[in-house]
């Protein structure tokens, strides 16, 4: 019997960014394969143009055999593919076995009453994910597990040839991912085929029989999980390369005074947990590198802290709770946060970003502000007048930084900056960050998932995964304890 | 001689027009609202300023600047008693917030509308000039209140330009309808944005309000048709985008103009409603707009 | 409430309406006759809105096509009343289908604004050809459905009652369930194997042809159409409101709400003027605090 899944030269194109360039790999039935890469790397992408929510530029993707690339995505997946997203999204006034029942029916109008043999099965099913005892229950009053469940349920329902899971483990225990897990490999032991999309090796590697890493839209490796995970190149991209550390200033840390302290926070989006009882302290002009994967729970922990989410817990700056505070006025205080998404003003000039940035200091102090940082980002300064989005990637990252430089805070908050940014704009970046810390007193909390770039300026290292810190300590001891069980 | 008329009539109308819906946008922008009592705020204006001037006798201009103020108010009542509540309501999904926004302002709008009815009865009312008299230009007899109106909506619009283009406060506007998020992380109260927003286009209203009345007259039977023209000018001109509401609004001006002076006043929304069913099918995001 | 629940306590309301006529003066009964029209309005476009998740901010624009074409075919082609009405409702199915699949194309705002627009070149159209339309001042229709109160009552009842056991049903059926998904999330309905677009016309169909039936059936009752009762953008706001305060997506609470609607509207009317402005008052806050209306507020209280 062939493959049931097939891609080749899968290519797509958004205006002029290539989100997926020539992928290509295919999965047998009775396979896992696990689709590997960081936010940005496109596998997201990949999944919706099998699922034919998006339509490639260019490509292949065959379904045992049947050509379905630019078909709309109700035809594939008659034709035997099923999907669960990364969020559920159940029909909330319907109950469980009705969503079921939903996946079941025939693409038809003139259906006023469902078959007999559909309730027979959505039970089964419902019994095969173990929902059998909550089925006439809404999805409102279920936890967030049990919806995951109905996500999968609905995406076998039809017995699929091939099915693509998303983000498979996110949000749940290490019980409930190891029960997810052996459905998945019931599933596979039935000779169908499956696809796993996820940011991290360590989380599928137990599941899948081989893995595929993905970078900037590129196939880079294909083998077993290990395999894959001493890839040269794959650590290159993933962690930047060599774990290295560079001379720090020193002031012992406990001549610092505590600028930042996060106290057992925890953080819930809906049902899912996304930080768990996190503590971590700062101490003024300290450098904390958070590390950690996609998915870890860095962004969250950074919005928790610059109010953005709200979370159980305390978070006191300078001695005082920021509790009640709004966003603004924490920004205002001296906590200043540079988020992934840079959330730049696209079609303003970089003059005018900068500009809003400076807009509660005083005019001359404005300027001077200005001044030192078009000095410290000069690309900045030859680019002044044009639009913020017709900057390259790097560039942009360092308006962001710039911009919110711009601000004088006390403590400056990085959310991946290297993200997607090409090895000489790293460069750029860390000689920057290196001359803020040599001629000011700083406080920076960098979050990152490249640890060659986090290493080398951090005074401590904090260890983020699933939501909750699992090492902390010195650059130098990471090197020696933790970074060889990183990836 | 007849199309010198079309001429300076069609530019009055024009200017009145592009400057209740560059408010329109401004909201649209900013706040995200596409507010359906629109007319109603410019009616107001207008309703109050000639109760003012007339019944109360304070004179033109002390009505003029009471009609502007309550149209300011009751930008704010929108805001607060319909829109924000609506907005952070947590009874209400996110994707239909919208919707509900829009059914709100729509009810809101009928319920200023029948209050205006109510107090002053649907007769069309006429703000008094704050010029009187008529001028002739190139030989067409012009009253001085349509020169004022088209002037002062100039000068208002020209203000607005460079309150958006040359001040902090307005580089802020602006950065707000991009990215609101991005504000919040530089330390502004968005909240504290959208009361001026609001505060601004109630200014904005009011004006062209007050020169509508003195200008062709209003009554509470005008609202309905007053905020489908702002709506047809904005989606014309681009949703979002203020240059495309000021073109937009010239072109529907003009379109109006011609139509009642060469076929009939009562079918002058005629070809700009053709004409909105044409941008929308094959230029959904208008002449200027972005998206 | 079970599906088999609900049809038995609507029945027994049914029933309960039935008698009326036995005690109710003429003038009571003939305000619940055009309660019971705007009931069926009111329904189709909760299954438009409620269950394809479209906002059509033009409902008048179906109902009017469908009255006004009866209207035409009756007064000029002399056509008899059933054959007018079943041609109407037709003529408004292929309205909607006009209406929709450009639409449908459309995001946001812009898809509500088209269904305004309609009702807008619609009301302009019948003013300009007023000599054929009779204009504002309406087309006078030589047959009507009855002169006695009482028939025509029980003829409107049992037009809404049936009108809402269809519409009800399918809300409850199997294509209803699909229509759900596809209103409430396309991509994920997709992904299921349903074609969207498909079911969100046909939605649009249903909802057409019922609008229609019921605005032709209406103007021969009122012996007149005119633009004011069938048209107008008051009356497509009234069935909006109707629709939310009865309770979106539950086919029946929109029947509540327009008969809701349409007594209120006349025991307030010695307030002149005001009564417009206290219904919708009342219906801003209903919107503000109960977005659920009376039935959703009644009946979801568990799920969101």
């Amino acid at each position: 019997m062939g493959d049931l899944l097939e891609v080749s030269g899968l290519t797509k194109r958004f205006g002029g960014l290539v989100a997926v360039k020539n992928m290509h790999f295919s999965i047998a039935p009775g396979e896992i394969l696990g689709l590997i890469g960081p936010n940005g790397s496109g596998k997201s992408t990949v999944m919706k143009l099998i699922m034919g929510i998006e339509r490639p530029n260019a490509g292949s993707v065959r379904i045992d055999g049947v050509e379905v690339a630019g078909w709309p995505s109700h035809k594939i997946a008659r034709q035997g593919v099923g999907i669960v997203f990364q969020h559920s999204r159940p029909l909330h006034r319907q109950t469980v076995l009705e969503n079921i029942k939903l996946a079941l029916l025939p693409d038809s109008l003139l259906q006023l009453f469902a078959a007999s043999h559909i309730d027979d099965r959505a039970r089964e099913i419902a019994a095969r994910v173990h929902l059998d005892h909550v089925i006439n229950r809404l999805p409102g009053t279920l936890p967030f597990a049990d919806l995951r469940r109905l996500e999968l349920a609905r995406a076998i329902a039809r017995n699929p040839k091939v099915v693509l899971v998303d983000e498979p483990f996110a949000g749940l225990t290490s019980g409930e991912v190891a029960d997810f897990s052996n459905l998945i490999a019931s599933f596979r032991a039935e000779g169908h085929a499956v696809l796993l999309v996820d940011h991290n090796v360590k989380g599928v590697a137990a599941l899948v029989d081989r893995v595929l890493a993905m970078y900037l839209g590129e196939y880079v490796a294909e083998g077993s999980a290990e395999s894959v995970m001493q890839n040269e190149t794959v650590r290159q991209v993933y962690l930047g390369g060599k774990i290295e550390t560079a001379a720090r200033r020193d002031v012992a840390a406990a001549d610092r005074k505590t600028l930042l302290s996060v106290t057992d926070a925890s953080v819930f989006y809906g049902k899912a947990q996304a930080l768990e009882n996190v503590s971590l302290t700062v101490g003024a002009g300290e450098f904390v590198s958070v590390v950690g994967l996609n998915g870890a729970g860095k962004t969250t922990l950074f919005n928790a802290i610059s109010g953005l989410v709200p979370t159980t817990g305390t978070v006191s700056f300078d001695g005082a709770t920021l509790a009640g505070r709004t966003p603004a006025q924490i920004a205002r205080a001296g906590i200043v946060q540079c988020p992934e998404t840079r959330e730049l003003f696209g079609d303003m000039s970089v003059r005018e970003n900068l500009d809003l940035g400076g807009q509660h200091l005083s005019p001359p102090d404005a300027s001077r502000q200005l001044e030192w940082l078009l000095d410290l980002f000069p690309i900045l300064k030859s680019r002044a007048t044009q639009a913020a989005r017709t900057l390259s990637g790097g560039e942009q990252q360092m308006l962001a930084i710039a911009r919110s430089l711009m601000m004088k805070p006390r403590l400056l908050i990085l959310d991946e900056p290297t993200l997607g940014l090409a090895p000489v704009i790293l460069e750029q970046l860390s000689k920057a960050l290196e001359v803020l810390r040599q001629t000011t007193d700083i406080t920076v909390l960098l979050g990152e998932q490249n640890v060659t770039f986090a290493l080398p300026h951090a005074d401590r290292v904090y260890v983020l995964e699933h939501g909750h810190f699992i090492w902390e300590g010195t650059p130098e001891r990471f090197a020696v304890e933790a970074g060889a069980q990183f990836l | 001689m007849e199309s010198l008329q079309i001429l300076i009539d069609g530019f009055a109308i024009s200017s009145l027009y592009a400057l209740g819906a560059m408010g329109f946008t401004l909201i649209f922008g900013v706040s995200g609202v596409l507010n359906l009592s629109h007319g109603a705020i410019m009616v107001t204006a207008a309703v109050i300023a000639w109760a003012m001037a007339s019944s109360l006798g304070v004179g033109p201009y002390l009505g003029a600047a009471a009609g502007v103020l309550a149209a300011v108010i009751t930008s704010f009542a929108t805001y607060l008693l319909v829109v924000r509540p609506i907005q952070t309501s947590r009874r209400i999904a996110r994707e239909e917030k919208e919707i509900f926004v829009l059914t709100g302002t729509l009810l809101w709008g009928i319920m200023l509308q029948e209050a205006i009815a109510y107090l002053f009865t649907s007769n069309p009312k006429t703000v008094l000039p704050l010029i009187p008299g008529v001028i002739s230009i190139l030989g067409v007899r012009t009253p001085m209140q349509e020169v004022l109106t088209a002037v002062l909506s100039w000068m208002v619009i020209g203000l607005l330009w460079l309150l958006v283009n040359r001040t902090r406060a307005g580089k802020v506007l602006l950065a707000a309808s991009i990215n609101p998020r991005g504000l919040t992380i530089l330390g502004f109260e968005l909240s504290t944005i959208y009361l001026y927003v609001w505060g601004l286009y109630g200014l904005l209203a009011g004006i062209a309000g007050v020169l509508l009345g003195s200008f062709l007259g209003v009554s509470s039977d005008n609202v309905g048709q007053l905020t489908a023209s702002a709506f047809s000018i904005v989606v014309l001109g681009g949703l979002g985008s203020v240059s495309g509401s000021l073109l937009g609004a010239y072109v529907v001006g003009y379109l109006e103009t011609i139509t009642a002076y060469l076929i009939s006043p009562s079918i002058r929304t005629v070809p700009v409603l053709l004409l909105l069913v044409l941008v929308v099918y094959l230029r959904p995001q208008g002449l200027l707009g972005r998206r | 409430m079970k599906t088999g629940k609900t049809f038995g306590v609507a029945a027994i309301v049914v029933v309960l309406l039935a008698c009326f006529p036995f005690g109710v003066s003429g003038y009571i009964l003939g305000l619940l006759t055009l309660a019971f029209y705007f009931a069926v309005f009111a329904m189709s476009w909760d299954l438009l809105f409620g269950f394809a998740g479209e906002v059509n901010f033009g409902p008048s624009f179906l109902i009017g096509v469908g009255a006004y074409t009866a209207g035409l075919l009756n007064h000029y082609a002399g056509f008899p009343i059933w054959a007018c009405v079943i041609i109407g409702a037709l003529a408004s199915v292929i309205a909607g289908l006009l209406l929709a699949i450009p639409a449908l194309r459309l995001r946001g705002p812009y898809f509500g604004l088209v269904t305004l627009v309609a009702v807008l070149l619609l009301q302009n159209v019948i003013v300009l050809f007023a000599g054929i339309t009779g204009g504002e001042i309406g087309l006078d229709l030589p047959d009507v459905l009855s002169i006695d109160d009482s028939n025509n009552y029980w003829i409107a009842l049992a037009f809404m009652s049936i009108s809402g056991a269809l519409l009800f049903g399918l809300s409850r059926s199997a294509v209803g369930l699909i229509l759900q998904a596809s209103g409430q999330d396309a991509m994920q309905a997709s992904a299921l194997g349903f074609n969207v677009t498909k079911h969100k016309l046909a939605a649009f169909c249903v909802s057409a042809l019922f609008s229609g039936l019921a605005g032709a059936m209406l103007i021969f009752y009122e012996g007149t159409a005119s633009v004011g009762t069938v048209v107008d953008i008051a009356v497509g706001v009234q069935v909006i409101i109707a629709a939310v305060l009865g309770g979106r997506r539950t086919i029946l609470g929109a029947a509540l709400g327009a008969v809701f609607l349409i007594v209120a509207g006349e025991l307030l009317r010695p307030l002149g003027e005001l009564s417009t402005f206290v219904v919708s008052a009342v219906a801003l806050v209903v919107i503000l605090f109960f977005p659920g209306g009376f039935l959703g507020t009644l009946l979801h209280t568990g799920d969101r």
